[in-house]
């Protein structure tokens, strides 16, 4: 059996980690310290808060979700940037299908007093079917004014005029779509998950 | 023997709007067909349908392909029955790398047809010699598929693709635009290489650029969504001289 909440944990240098329940994290990041964590999300909720509280400390969170039948999910990430000179990166991309529903809600906070911060966060979704959901609320936060902060979000169906132009070269609709999605996730996730995200996108897509 | 491509009475519309108002054409095996017109008379809408893109529905007509009903058939269907289209704006696919791209379709092409696939090694072969010929770099290989190329280096990978493929019908959809000199003799020698007696061209074009490599054996105006004339290659001067007004 594949896990279908995978988490990967690749570094974490001055960090405090508590995981009260299965569905939530708390990362606390020391002075220069340094987290890299990759989610999987397939069925269960994810409530995730960083908190950057030492100068410098830094983090990267990567998360995916793939979602079908009528799962509903709720994905929560939070970066608090406690200190300054402190630096975030939230990279979260997601399929939804069949009548699945995904409300994901990222929120950077940047205190008065945190000055000389970066935070950045990304987010793109894609639909494949009528009935499925992306709600998407990212938050700014920034109350100090010499920062960095970059944020987007895009949510939307495959394209048409590729899916066309891969099957124009012969490809069927299926297989077409097969790379496309995978070249969506591109290589946010480690290769630890490719097995779990590969029997997804063989049943999914 | 049966045309290769016959086209009667296409009626096309994309949203409400009619724009193939009821086309005549046909296309023998072996034959080289430029068609000229005005910009917006319809001539990349003609290739979308042919090759079936969902956008553009079909209100009235037939399309025959080697005696099969086209309309019928997905677009990768119609692909491995043969038909290769160059856009005239190839679609950029972030994240999907050219040589595995070209080696996926190549294979479904293969799947398609009864045959096994072909290995990585004998794909490289195969890949590397069409490659070199139309000066594709090992460098372009390894991006993904018309992201960051210049316009001159899609039109030329288009027909690297082409020749990847072996289409016996090639639509190609304003190849010669934005090619510079250089690239057009590349281009225009690589499309000459592909015509033989069963390979047909289709070769949507404003001048005769590229028809000076590959002289066409019949020439059509489009106006308006229909084509009005088909002559000989001497209708390319005519354009040329005196535009599309008088037709
Ligand atoms: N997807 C679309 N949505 C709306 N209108 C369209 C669409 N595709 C084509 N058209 C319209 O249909 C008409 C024909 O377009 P088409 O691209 O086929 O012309 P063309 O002959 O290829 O012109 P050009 O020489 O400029 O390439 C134009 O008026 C164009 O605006
Ligand atoms: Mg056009």
């Amino acid at each position: 059996m594949t896990n279908s909440n995978p988490f990967l944990i690749h570094a974490q240098d001055q960090v405090v980690v508590k995981n009260p329940d299965e569905k939530s994290w708390v990362f606390e990041v020391g002075k220069n310290g340094n987290l890299w964590v990759d989610f999987l999300q397939m069925t269960d909720d994810l409530d995730v808060l960083v908190s950057l509280q030492g100068e410098a400390a830094k983090c990267k969170i990567n998360c995916a979700y793939l979602t079908n039948k009528n799962n509903n999910l709720n994905i929560n990430i939070k970066v608090l940037h406690k200190h300054k000179k402190t630096t975030s990166e939230q990279y979260i991309r997601g399929i939804v299908t069949d009548e699945s529903a995904v409300s994901f809600k990222g929120i950077i906070e940047i205190p008065k007093s945190s000055q000389k911060c970066d935070g950045r966060q990304h987010h793109r979704g894609l639909i494949l079917s009528p009935k499925a959901k992306i709600e998407a609320t990212p938050q700014l936060e920034i109350w100090a004014d010499d920062v960095i902060c970059s944020h987007g979000s895009a949510v939307g169906p495959l394209d048409q005029n590729q899916m066309f132009y891969l099957q124009t070269r012969g490809i069927p609709e299926n297989e077409a779509r097969k790379i496309l999605l995978s070249s969506f996730l591109g290589d946010l996730m480690p290769d630890e998950f490719s097995d779990t995200i590969q029997k997804w996108m063989d049943e999914n897509a | 023997m049966a045309a290769l491509l016959e086209i009667k009475n296409l009626h096309a519309k994309v949203g409400n709007k009619e724009i193939l108002k009821g086309l005549n054409l046909v296309i023998e095996a072996g034959e080289v067909h430029a068609i000229m017109g005005p910009n917006g008379c319809g001539k990349s809408t003609l290739s979308a349908v042919i090759t079936g893109h969902p956008s553009y529905v079909v209100t009235e007509g037939k399309v025959l392909f080697k005696g099969k009903d086209l309309l019928k058939m997905t677009p990768d269907e119609r692909a491995n029955a043969g038909v290769f289209l160059a856009f005239q704006h190839p679609i950029e696919l972030p994240g999907v790398g050219l040589a595995q791209f070209l080696k996926t379709a190549l294979n479904a092409k293969r799947k398609f047809e009864g045959k096994e696939s072909m290995d990585a090694v004998a794909f490289m072969k195969y890949m590397n010699v069409r490659a070199t010929a139309l000066g594709i770099s090992n460098e372009m290989l390894k991006r993904p598929v018309n992201v960051g190329f210049s316009g001159g280096e899609k039109k030329r990978l288009e027909t690297f693709q082409m020749a990847m493929l072996e289409p016996d019908f090639c639509i190609l959809d304003e190849m010669d635009s934005g090619l510079d000199v250089d690239a057009l003799k590349v281009v225009g020698q690589g499309v000459s290489v592909m015509r033989d007696a069963k390979r047909s061209f289709m070769i949507i074009t404003h001048h005769d650029d590229l028809l000076q490599y590959v002289k066409p054996d019949k020439v059509s105006i489009m106006r308006d969504g229909v084509i009005i004339k088909t002559a000989g290659a001497e209708l390319v001067k005519e354009v040329e001289a005196s535009g599309y007004d008088k037709f």
